[in-house]
């Protein structure tokens, strides 16, 4: 029976390594490949750490399957040997105390970088991000605190997203932290140009929630009384999901929006679209049933 | 051997509470029905039974004005024996492909499709028909399957709140506020249609699709358009059945409650008596009569409210929100003929004198709207627009009323004047100045003079010593 | 096992409660207030053992739901409100809040510090009894409140359903969930409650402790299990207070309009917009400043009792005695400047992001260690692979990867993406019921002699062990898959999402196995019960162990031991080379060594704690 056990404990490791194996094959992974910069070089980070803990994994499971069958050797009746009376090495403490120190403090030195390109608002890409106010939707705007293309406020249970709206002549307005009478709204729908980082406001109108794109690996808390700003950016143009990551009721699970990057044009094209929407008072009949069967 | 016989005692128990409480969902009937004699209860069940069943068998009644099917349409060529080609433009219906059901009419049996394109409109069916099909052949694709995929995500996404009757009563219901929409007497309050109408199609996509913002009722936006559409067909469905329920009881079978038959009692006639007479007059078509006209009257309300005509009609464009409109509205808004302020208050915090007036035959002061629920008017300064915030939502709000509450319907004030009042509402939340108040400017100068006069005096002292 | 026979000795206070020869006499006074150490000790396992029935049950709702989404819930559909045969979502978050409430206030402290903590701090260390016995007692029955507390939040409005996290503002408003209402109010006074109930215990640990130890019983030759338990209730006495503060703040801002958590200008249910300053973050904060060392408080007393046993069962002194007795204290040290890696999505100031994720990567180092020396301690041992055994084996294995898998969520960039996914979920259902459980499942198997004199079935043992085994790493393996696809914790339907729809196969088989592991348990209830009255008898030391605690009767009586014993070495010389026995009990005077008085440690001579088994064949 002994053997049974200790195969038992060494062959569960080598079927948890199958299984992460074939997992992507099965789309038990990532929900495709990272879709924004950022987000590559946390999958990179991840890759990094599954390698780093996937080698530990393996040694100490060898190491314990290891000494299991020696153990079990040792009360096997032929060889009856007594336990090896040691309580322990000096040396290899030392060894196995530094040389984890030394990849736990890399590991966390590592990723700093990625972290405070996130997160450190001095670090935001802000030339980017003037750029791409400047050519793509021909707007001047230099201050870093105004930057934001669209504000989400979480409610329970939905994304209400503010956009700025035109001015007379057709022009994009800058978002201003308080709503105007301009202001485009929409609901679990997030578009956003893919061409250049973007900025949104985050807020919470009643509990917290969190913004989560899983597709480009940005998650960020909208925490009730605080305005949080948030960059990322779509390598691609498409359709991405939006959840809410942190529990927010019992709609929680019902949060489910989209956050779709395109291009300057379409963007700009879907704010006219939205602001015809919006201002529609129903006059022109061929609007209306357009409008309707939307 | 007692602990034993214990044991499996408990696990018999355990047993029973896991595995055999598994029965299918039921509609439940609304309270009035416990008002009515058993055998009018039974006719009403019978009714609903047979016009509509449950929500697992349900039955498609034609006479309602719901799409129940994917489609239905003729066979325009049939290629081979196990290929026929529909006649629907553009591909039909969305959710048509492998595994839809297809019912001839003709031969009165059902196939299943294997393979669809939707381009061409070629069904490649999974047996071979009994006889060989014709050119122009009646068939129905995918019988009744509106209605159940409408069930289906109804169960998934609507029914913990809104109930399986569509009485607004699932389990979440009691926790929300406002209460979810009861369906059950067709009334909605945030449509496009006039006064009478019930809402159109539209409308309650928009709702599903937009939310209420405000409320707990979420934007659905990323449903599939056959989703929203089955959704939206299975609500005006539950609709009806409760409005047909509540007319019954309400109507048809009034002479039958307990409290009436007791009037008859007392005023000299016997139970067994108004019971044979309930079984004459069913047996007369009597009651099935006036079911009749209950049924035409409704169908006639839905379908017209889908009609073009019905909506609420804008002749003029709205015009800009000048300072003489928006002040033109604030007049109409505080005109006592108009009574807006009433409610929604001076300043449109919606804080009227009628939110503490007490109303007869209600339970307490203020405004009940007819679910009978407590409710209070918008406060207009939270730029939260419940019915959607385009100027047409304002327009609609004030032309046909919020429907089911205290808000009057404005059907014959000049349309110039209600588009001042859209002007004006759009314009609270920006308000500098709170409306009402009138002398706030001049209080507030008159407070920082004080305070600095207060000042100086101050420092004058400090400094004379 | 020798057939030598000796009676079990008598008390040595002289006043009986019992029959020296009745076996289940600690059992008997289960019902009674007793003051006993080892009365509350076995109190306290039989409570928590239920309750770990009722947490297992809330969990395989939880599993029936993801695995089935919105179909007919066995039993729970019948106690909560459904719909059409449907639960309801809030019903579903009440589920996994009292899942996670159940399992961590009810059954693993209680079962870590209040059963095992009782039960063996005194016998290890050669005390007659706890210093406090009255304020020991206490300690237990105030658990009752709050099993009573728990319990009533069921059933008021919808349950608890904010999460065992409670996060404000979710929780600060009643109107704000179904579950936030009186039911909120009840499950803070429970953790309140709970929260008395563990600091009597941790006050009542560390005096006896430090106060009571036997002669000769330096810190240094004490089990590593009283290590785990003196640094338990050393990080309990210093974290507790900081939560019981916040949940009066919560509480406060509930019921008597205070503004602690509650930010101005909230819309929540279409209430008036709230007024105040608070801010939601600074329960994160508190919250966490308790429930981070609460893992460690969850976990420590846990590896030192495997430390125990795995040290016993490989007849093998420990591996690095010292490194681990300092590897503990480093983690309760670092345990208290982590807990902002439970925010690092909540907003706080990066730099104080970089900063925790630094000290909580460097958390992992102790624990490191502690493997390695498991290891080490088996390595050239000679193991018998008994149920004890491989439910330590699995608590290291567990326990790996556990550690682990806590690297990814504390590299900051890392855990922006796995942060509240099911990656979470995984890594602490493997370090609380991989680790923890596994521990205590081994505990429950070596203890039982002492408690009640009888040996658990080996057989049945076995058969739990392998099922568990099984059941739990089909459960929770595949979870870290869910947590890299990006699933989202606390859905009540994920399905709804498109990139998680692939997930339901998966899903269905992790309920699959977490049924199995449910029912696993039973064979646990029964082995226990069954062992009580049909268990082959064990003598005072049937696993020929070292510790103080076998050379008392099994069980004990009131007073522990016949005479105060006197300690000559540590706990874990085993197979001394130059001994014929492979065991040396702390007791046993060295032959050579200067013994002063040894009359004075020796028993009574019916009694002697000498080495050999004092057996079973009567």
């Amino acid at each position: 029976m002994k053997w049974f056990w200790c195969l038992f404990f060494a062959f569960w490791p080598i079927l948890a390594i199958a299984v992460c194996l074939v997992a992507p094959a099965y789309g038990w992974w990532f929900p495709g490949p990272a879709a924004s910069p950022l987000g590559q070089r946390i999958d990179d980070l991840f890759y990094m750490i599954l390698i780093i803990t996937t080698l530990t994994f393996i040694g100490t499971q060898i190491g314990l399957a290891y000494v299991l069958f020696t153990g079990a050797r040792r009360t096997d009746p032929d060889v009856q040997q007594k336990a090896w009376f040691s309580h322990g090495s000096h040396e290899l403490e030392v060894i196995w105390s530094v040389a984890p120190a030394f990849i736990l403090l890399f590991i966390a030195l590592y990723q700093l970088d990625v972290w405070a390109d996130y997160r450190v608002k001095d670090m935001f890409p802000h030339e980017e991000m003037e750029g791409l106010l400047a050519e793509g939707l021909h707007q001047k705007r230099d201050e870093h605190d105004n930057m934001h293309l669209a504000e989400v406020t979480a409610r329970q249970f939905e994304w209400r997203i503010r956009y700025p709206g035109f001015d007379e002549d057709g022009n994009l307005l800058p978002l201003e932290r308080e709503p105007q009478p301009t202001d485009l709204y929409d609901v679990n729908d997030l578009h956003l140009p893919a061409s250049a980082p973007v900025m949104i406001m985050l807020k919470s109108q009643d509990v917290q929630h969190s913004f989560f794109l899983p597709e480009l690996r940005v998650k960020q808390d909208a925490v009730p009384g605080l305005v949080i700003p948030i960059w990322f950016e779509a390598t691609k143009k498409g359709e991405y999901a939006l959840t809410c990551a942190e529990l927010c009721g019992w709609g929680h699970y019902k949060m489910k929006a989209r956050f779709v990057a395109e291009s300057d044009e379409e963007f700009l094209e879907y704010l006219r679209e939205l602001h015809r929407k919006q201002f529609f008072d129903g006059v022109v009949e061929a609007e209306s049933e357009e409008e309707e069967d939307e | 051997m007692k602990p034993w016989s214990f044991l499996i005692f408990c696990s018999l128990a355990l047993l029973h509470l896991t595995g055999c409480n598994s029965s299918p969902p039921q509609f439940s009937n609304r309270a009035e029905f416990d008002d009515l004699e058993p055998y009018a209860q039974e006719y009403v069940s019978e009714v609903l039974d047979s016009y509509f069943g449950t929500p697992t068998e349900s039955v498609a009644w034609e006479r309602l004005p719901v799409e129940y099917h994917f489609t239905e349409t003729t066979v325009s060529s049939s290629p081979s024996p196990r290929k026929v080609t529909l006649d629907v433009a553009a591909g039909g219906h969305g959710s048509i492909g492998p595994g839809t059901e297809i019912h001839f009419a003709s031969t009165n049996e059902s196939n299943w499709i294997t393979e669809w394109d939707a381009a061409t409109g070629l069904a490649t069916l999974e047996r071979k028909p009994t006889q060989a099909i014709a050119e122009g052949e009646a068939v129905i694709v995918g019988p009744g399957a509106i209605l159940k995929n409408g069930r289906h995500l109804y169960a998934q996404h609507c029914q913990h709140c809104h109930g399986v009757s569509g009485d607004g009563n699932g389990p979440t219901a009691r926790y929300l506020n406002p209460l979810p929409r009861d369906y059950r007497n067709g009334r909605f309050k945030f449509t496009t249609t006039s006064y009478d109408f019930s809402p159109s199609r539209d409308d309650l996509g928009r709702v599903i699709r937009e939310g209420i913002p405000g409320t707990y009722m979420p934007s659905f936006k990323l449903l599939k358009q056959e989703e929203m559409q089955a959704i939206v067909e299975y609500v005006r469905w539950l609709s009806m059945r409760g409005e047909i329920e509540k007319q019954l009881i309400e109507t048809a079978l009034a002479d039958y409650t307990h409290e009436a038959v007791k009037l008859r009692v007392d005023g000299g006639a016997s139970r067994e008596e108004i019971e044979a007479e309930f079984y004459k007059r069913l047996a007369d078509g009597e009651i099935q009569e006036s079911l009749e006209v209950v049924v035409d009257l409704m169908v006639e309300r839905w379908k017209g409210s889908d009609l073009a005509e019905n909506m609420v009609q804008v002749a003029t464009k709205r015009p800009p929100a000048t300072p003489e409109s928006i002040a033109h509205g604030r007049q109409l808004y505080l005109d006592v003929n108009n009574k807006c302020a009433s409610c929604h208050g001076d300043a449109g915090f919606g804080d009227g004198p009628q939110n503490y007036a007490y109303t007869p035959g209600k339970p307490g002061p203020g405004l009940y709207d007819d679910w009978d629920n407590p409710i209070k008017p918008r406060n207009l300064h939270t730029g939260i627009y419940r019915g959607g915030r385009r100027p047409y939502d304002l327009f609609c709000r004030i032309r046909a009323s919020v429907k089911g509450t205290p808000m009057p319907k404005f059907d014959t004030m000049k349309e110039e004047d209600v588009w001042d009042l859209v002007n004006y509402v759009y314009s609270i939340p920006y308000e500098e100045e709170v409306a009402g108040s009138g002398r706030l400017e001049e209080m507030v100068d008159s407070a920082e003079s004080e305070i600095e006069s207060a000042a100086e005096s101050e420092s004058n002292e400090v400094a004379s010593r | 096992m020798s057939s030598a026979t000796t009676t079990a000795p008598e008390s040595g206070h002289g006043h009986h409660h019992h029959n020296p020869e009745d076996r289940l006499a600690l059992l008997k006074q289960i019902w009674m207030f007793s003051t006993d150490h080892k009365v509350i000790g076995i109190q306290f396992l039989v409570t928590t053992l239920l309750m770990l029935m009722v947490g297992g049950a809330l969990a395989l709702g939880v599993r029936w739901q993801l695995a089935f989404p919105w179909e007919n819930m066995p039993f729970f559909g019948l106690l909560f409100g459904s719909e059409g045969g449907q639960i309801s979502p809030e019903a579903y978050t009440m589920l996994f809040t009292m899942h996670a409430t159940v399992m961590i206030f009810l059954v693993i402290i209680p079962v870590l510090a209040g059963a095992f903590g009782n039960f063996l701090i005194p016998l290890m260390i050669g005390a007659d009894d706890m210093a406090f016995p009255i304020l020991n007692a206490l300690s237990y029955w105030f658990m009752w409140p709050a099993i009573f507390c728990f319990g009533a939040s069921f059933f008021f409005g919808g349950g608890p359903g904010n999460g065992w996290t409670s996060y404000p503002v979710l929780s600060a408003v009643p109107e704000a969930a179904p579950g936030s209402g009186t039911a909120q109010f009840f499950w803070l006074m429970g953790v309140t409650l709970v929260g008395v109930s563990s600091m009597m215990g941790s006050v009542n640990y560390m005096t006896t402790i430090i106060n009571m130890r036997a002669p000769g019983m330096t810190l240094f030759r004490m089990p590593l299990t009283i290590w785990g338990m003196f640094i338990t209730a050393i990080l309990q006495a210093f974290a507790l207070p900081v939560l019981t503060a916040a949940g009066f703040m919560l509480v406060s801002d509930r019921m008597l309009g205070t503004c602690f958590f509650i930010p101005s200008g909230l819309v929540i249910n279409n209430g008036d917009p709230t007024v105040g300053g608070g801010q939601p973050l600074l329960w994160q904060h508190l919250f966490w400043f308790y429930s981070h060392p609460a893992v460690y408080i969850m976990l420590l007393p846990a590896m030192g009792m495997v430390s125990d046993m795995l040290a016993c069962c490989c007849r093998k002194p420990i591996f690095g005695y010292k490194p681990m007795v300092y590897s503990m204290a480093a983690i309760a040290g670092l345990g208290f400047i982590v807990w902002g890696h439970h925010m690092f999505t909540s907003g706080m100031n990066p730099a104080l992001g970089m900063t925790f994720m630094i000290s909580t990567v460097m958390i992992a180092l102790p624990s490191a260690v502690k493997v390695f020396n498991w290891i080490g301690t088996i390595w050239g041992g000679r193991p018998e692979f008994n149920t004890v055994f491989l439910n330590c084996v699995a608590f290291v294995s567990m326990f790996i990867v556990g550690g682990l898998s806590g690297i990814f969520m504390a590299a900051v960039p890392v855990d922006i993406y796995i942060h509240d996914t099911y990656f979470i979920v995984a890594h602490f259902h493997y370090v609380l019921f991989g680790a923890t459980l596994f521990g205590v499942f081994g505990a429950v198997h070596f203890w039982f002699p002492k408690m009640f004199g009888r040996r658990m079935d080996e057989t049945l043992g076995k058969w739990h062990f392998f099922l568990t085994f099984i059941g739990f790493n089909g459960t929770f393996f595949p979870m870290h898959l869910l947590g890299v696809a990006g699933m989202p914790r606390r859905y009540a339907d994920p399905y709804l999402h498109p990139y998680l729809e692939n997930l339901l196969p998966m899903n269905q088989f992790m309920t699959i196995c977490a049924c199995i592991m449910g029912f696993a348990q039973f064979i646990l209830l029964f082995n226990f019960a069954y062992s009580l009255f049909k268990g082959q008898k064990a003598g005072m030391n049937p696993w020929l162990a070292n510790g103080l605690e076998w050379v008392a009767p099994s069980p004990p009586g009131h007073g522990n031991f016949a005479a105060v014993p006197t300690v000559y070495r540590g706990p874990y010389e085993y197979s001394a080379p130059e001994r014929d026995d492979d065991h040396w009990l702390q007791t046993e005077p060295p032959k050579s060594s200067p013994v002063p008085e040894p009359q004075k440690t020796e028993p009574t001579p019916d009694s002697a704690p000498v080495g050999e088994d004092t057996g079973s064949s009567s």
